[in-house]
């Protein structure tokens, strides 16, 4: 008798410890299930999560670097292999070291190529290192303000007006003023950031997958399949102790 | 024990990526080596063929899809013609060397190769095959070029320049001694 008391006891306080723990467990279930439910009369289909680090945690980072050149009329910037002329992306370029402005059209260079592009962005033209005859280009720049210079291996070559030759620079030429990068601009380093890493899932799918477990990965869904069987341990020692409870208040009757 | 499944684990990893890490572009010629290939006596300067109107829209049709850029060099000399054009083939451009005379094609090479696999097409017992080609009123070769298994794409994108480059030569007035 003694030992049954004692066994229930143990279930008591067993089953006192799985509600409290399985509490907040169920409440969220509770709150995403109706959300889920009612997902798509509050557009959580259509809307997308924007927090960083859900973001982050979808593999949807920002850039590591964001480097910005500016020109007479453009920002020019570099995230990763992408570039954006002031927010817009428009082409692909490896490491990206500086743009320059001259007649209506920019010269963007990355380390192995020149990028020509017209006004709005559009690619003119791409054009190797290798076909300048030039090796890794170091910098690019403007030598009195109109003749576009690249310097590689410590020479400098010297573009014609339309950009289609280019020759070594005489010594006793000027030195060019080289692009620089400048910092770039919150709100464009903002921009820039959404636009890379893209648009995110949207919040249904969040809720879906916290649903789930499945965006903790497989350890969640584990977890949260030893959470469903300790609410299932809920319902049934919750049963068992009702029918006790009514069986002995029958008897003191 | 361990250490010799460490060590099987550690050079199995590294053969299956060995193919990846050879993905590397390769450049069978540069610029410079094609434009004197092409004018052995002297290097004509350089002229531009811009992209638009009617020649952007036969480009389009040439190619299935706009080029990827809106003016392309070339070099022209006694109706003969050297263009440096690219395509992708699957995933990135092949870059092709082609020097059109008269109206066939005197020789097509592939100056950079990028992809993965089809790097037959690079061999010149490929390329040969476009040797005095010439585009006929369809926009299509004047025979056909032999594919080559797993490089299908690539073919077709050498195909493809291939009659871009007879179109151009023409449509630049190179073909009339312009």
């Amino acid at each position: 008798m003694a030992h049954k008391k004692a066994k229930a006891s143990a279930v008591r306080r067993l089953h006192r410890s799985f509600g409290a723990g399985a509490s907040l467990f169920l409440m969220f279930m509770v709150l995403s299930g109706l959300t889920i439910n009612h997902s798509n009369g509050l557009g959580l289909d259509q809307r997308h999560v924007t927090q960083p680090l859900l973001l982050g945690w979808y593999g949807l980072g920002g850039p590591e670097n964001i480097n910005s050149f500016q020109t007479a009329e453009h920002w020019l910037s570099f995230a990763g292999s992408q570039l954006y002329l002031n927010a817009a992306p428009v082409s692909t370029i490896s490491n990206g070291i500086g743009a320059v402005s001259m007649g209506g059209m920019i010269v963007v260079a990355g380390s192995d190529e020149l990028l020509l592009l017209d006004g709005e962005g559009s690619l003119i033209e791409r054009l190797s290192a290798n076909a300048i005859g030039a090796g890794p280009i170091e910098s690019i720049g403007l030598l009195e303000g109109q003749t576009v210079t690249v310097k590689s291996m410590g020479q400098l070559w010297l573009a014609d007006a339309e950009l289609l030759s280019w020759s070594p620079s005489p010594d006793s030429a000027e030195a060019p003023v080289w692009s620089l990068p400048q910092p770039t601009p919150d709100t464009l380093r903002q921009t820039l950031s959404r636009q890379y890493r893209g648009e995110g899932p949207s919040i249904e799918r969040v809720l879906l997958e916290f649903n789930s477990g499945r965006i903790f990965g497989p350890v969640g869904v584990l977890v949260y399949d030893l959470l469903a069987l300790a609410v299932g341990f809920l319902a049934v020692s919750g049963l068992v102790f009702w029918s006790r409870g009514r069986r002995n208040s029958k008897r003191k009757n | 024990m361990l250490m010799n499944q460490i060590r099987t684990s550690l050079l199995l990893i590294f053969g299956l990526s060995l193919p990846s890490l050879l993905a590397a572009a390769t450049v069978y010629e540069s610029q410079a080596e094609f434009l004197a290939r092409a004018f052995s006596d002297s290097q004509p300067q350089p002229g531009i063929a811009w992209l638009s109107g009617e020649r952007k829209s036969t480009v389009q049709q040439l190619l299935g899809h706009d080029y990827p850029a809106l003016r392309l060099r070339y070099w022209c000399q006694d109706q003969r013609s050297a263009w440096i054009l690219e395509e992708v083939g699957k995933e990135l451009p092949i870059t092709v060397g082609i020097v059109v005379d008269k109206d066939y094609i005197k020789s097509l090479r592939v100056l950079t190769y990028r992809e993965n696999r089809g790097g037959e097409v690079a061999t010149p017992s490929f390329t040969d095959q476009f040797n005095h080609r010439v585009l006929q009123e369809n926009g299509t070769l004047d025979a056909a070029i032999d594919g080559i298994s797993g490089a299908t794409l690539s073919v077709k994108a050498l195909t493809r320049l291939a009659t871009m480059a007879l179109f151009l030569h023409s449509d630049t007035g190179c073909k009339d001694g312009a």
